[in-house]
């Protein structure tokens, strides 16, 4: 599995260098700035898995890091989940051997444990200085995973994160089957025009981009400037530029002249009710964009908004699903559409997560 | 909950998976068919739902029937990713709490319980839950293959490309056709595997009979058993039941 990632990682990189690393930092040592975490940047940073190997440690060294790694994730037990539902020791080791995963050049030399090699040169992806840094962020300060070793592996892809963009999260993986499922059954959908609002790192819109026909086409809309970035970054990455094109501004600002022809329209948009936002799990609630997760007072600001513009934007049997915070956003949705723009929509369904969570609202435009 | 099955799972090595029922289930050649013919949903899987396939007589413990040429075990191990989901049901770990983007918490593990069986396969280590979905399928499959046993006729029987497939090319009866051996990190190992356990139950756990069927010494054949270690562990469950010794 862990060569399974890398050597992805590594083909990605080899065939993509020229067009996604090399505007980026590709071969710069990483200096103290790229660890830090403010989203100033206007490029995106390169997530540890794609960095060249330009460092080395012994592999006395490296176990000692791990050693240590592992002490500090011990020693948190289960107090970040008592506190804030955080993550319990059990999580972090298992994040510790993906660090090690995204970091070191042959991970597998770490289980091997021979000691004849601990004299043995490994190549690092970061500085092991840096993998100490990392690591006390993690535990900490709490400092999202995802962030730390810039990416998520999200359905088939892994996409870049840095703060300034929300990690896509699993439930969110639905979205794409659903719009593969409808376009399944409705091949002229394949081949419209989709749209993607408040795309954050892209990944929806990279997922339905990459399920949609040869004509489809997808525009990934989001209104903060590091999240077009990341976008962009993650399109480039998996060869999607003549499919997915990214664009900035607030939700359907970026689509005048394209009313009634949208073929579909999907969205994650915030939705976490503005008094929820303080009591987040530290990952979330201090790392985390607000502009990405708060949706006003009732959660619903957002939505409302989206839902007032698919009646306008959608083509007439285009489709649109929205995720939102559960069942009783999701029947508001339903009832405000049936109820507001009464005929406008039709079809419409909420559809579960994996946990079971009423999460989605989908439909058609009559 | 989540905590507690997440830990119960990494308790397990990598390969391994929560089975249930601990004895093989047997399934009615009618109710497979049942499925297939009735089975309209094309669409990717319905998460978290059941599907509408249940077992004709609701019970997931029938015991045992034999019914000549049933080989609905082997309908199950072959059917299409899309079908065998159909009749899931599938969940991640039940979290507490509303998840989506309240939760940072990397929960992908995915658990896939086949409902007209009652077998449930488990995949929590990589990274993305798609890939856990994926490899608990895989592993649902296997299950199955070493679950649910088709009845064989001994007296007309003859063994299926499938498990020619797995044998070592030494066979007599193994023509060129069947290309190289195929070992058990091949998808196409399961089909050969669930082959091969139904040919060992029919001879009641005999290694040398079934060798004789196969035409392969008793050694090589225990050592293809032996070469898996699932397949290992079903024949000698079986084994101890008959009151034989376990293979080493």
């Amino acid at each position: 599995m862990n060569l399974s990632i890398l050597a992805r990682a590594s083909i990605l990189s080899s065939t993509l260098t020229s067009r996604t690393l090399n505007r980026t930092i590709p071969h710069r040592p990483i200096s103290s700035s790229s660890l830090s975490y403010t989203p100033t940047s206007p490029n995106p940073k390169t997530p540890l898995f794609l960095r060249p190997p330009i460092f080395t440690a012994t592999l006395t060294d490296l176990k000692k890091f791990q050693t240590w790694a592992q002490t500090l994730a011990s020693s948190v037990g289960s107090s970040f989940t008592e506190s804030d539902n955080g993550p319990c020791s059990e999580i972090l080791h298992r994040e510790l051997n993906w660090l090690i995963q995204d970091s070191v050049q042959t991970p597998d030399i770490l289980s091997l444990n021979s000691d004849s090699k601990t004299d043995a040169v490994v190549k690092l992806r970061a500085e092991l200085g840096d993998l100490y840094l990392l690591w006390k962020q993690r535990i900490e300060e709490r400092r999202p995973f995802q962030y730390v070793v810039g990416c998520e592996h999200w359905r088939d892809l892994v996409l870049s994160v840095e703060e300034g963009v929300l990690i896509p999260r699993p439930e969110t993986e639905l979205m794409v089957d659903l719009v593969e499922g409808v376009v399944k059954e409705r091949v002229g959908l394949k081949r419209g025009l989709w749209v993607d609002l408040g795309t954050g790192s892209g990944a929806i819109g990279i997922g339905i981009g990459r399920v949609l026909g040869d004509e489809g086409r997808v525009v990934a809309v989001d209104v903060s400037p590091v999240a077009v970035q990341v976008a962009l970054f993650n399109v480039r990455r998996y060869g999607l530029e003549d499919k997915v094109s990214v664009k900035q501004g607030s939700w359907f600002e970026p689509l005048s002249g394209l009313e009634g022809q949208i073929s579909g329209l999907v969205s994650n948009p915030p939705y976490i009710p503005s008094g929820h936002i303080s009591g987040l799990q530290a990952e979330v609630g201090r790392h985390e964009p607000i502009l990405a997760l708060d949706g006003g007072e009732d959660g619903m600001s957002d939505l409302l908004h989206l839902c007032n513009g698919a009646a306008s934007m959608l083509e007439p049997g285009g489709f649109f699903a929205f995720e939102t915070n559960g069942e009783d956003q999701c029947r508001f949705l339903v009832d405000h559409m049936e109820s507001v723009h009464n005929n406008s929509f039709c079809d419409l369904k909420i559809v579960p997560d994996f946990a079971g969570v009423q999460r989605f609202v989908t439909g058609f435009r009559s | 909950m989540a905590l507690n099955l997440m830990k119960s799972c990494a308790k397990l090595c990598p390969k391994t998976t929560t089975l249930t029922p601990a004895t093989p289930v047997h399934l009615r050649r009618f109710q497979i068919h049942f499925n297939i013919l009735n089975s309209n949903n094309t669409t990717s899987f319905s998460p978290n739902r059941t599907s509408s396939f249940r077992c004709a007589t609701g019970d997931n413990n029938t015991p045992p029937v034999s019914s000549s040429g049933n080989d609905g075990g082997r309908e199950l191990v072959a059917m299409s990713d899309e079908k065998l989901l159909s009749q899931c049901e599938m969940d991640t770990y039940k979290s507490s709490g509303p998840g989506g983007q309240h939760r940072n918490k990397r929960e992908s593990a995915v658990r896939i319980k086949h409902i007209p069986t009652g077998i449930v396969a488990q995949a929590s280590e990589d990274r993305s839950q798609h890939k856990n979905r994926a490899s608990a399928l895989a592993r649902l499959r296997s299950l199955l293959a070493l679950k649910v046993r088709s009845t064989i006729d001994l007296e007309t029987y003859t063994p299926p490309p499938e498990l020619l497939q797995i044998l070592p090319a030494k066979s007599t009866i193994r023509g060129s056709e069947n290309g190289p051996q195929i070992g058990p990190n091949n998808p196409k190992f399961a089909l050969g595997m669930q082959a091969l356990l139904d040919l060992i139950f029919a001879v009641e756990g005999s290694v040398s009979d079934a060798a004789k069927k196969l035409g392969l010494s008793t050694g090589a054949l225990s050592r293809l058993i032996l070469s898996d270690d699932s397949l290992r562990q079903a024949v000698n469950e079986f084994r101890a039941s008959k009151g034989m010794k376990p293979l080493k």
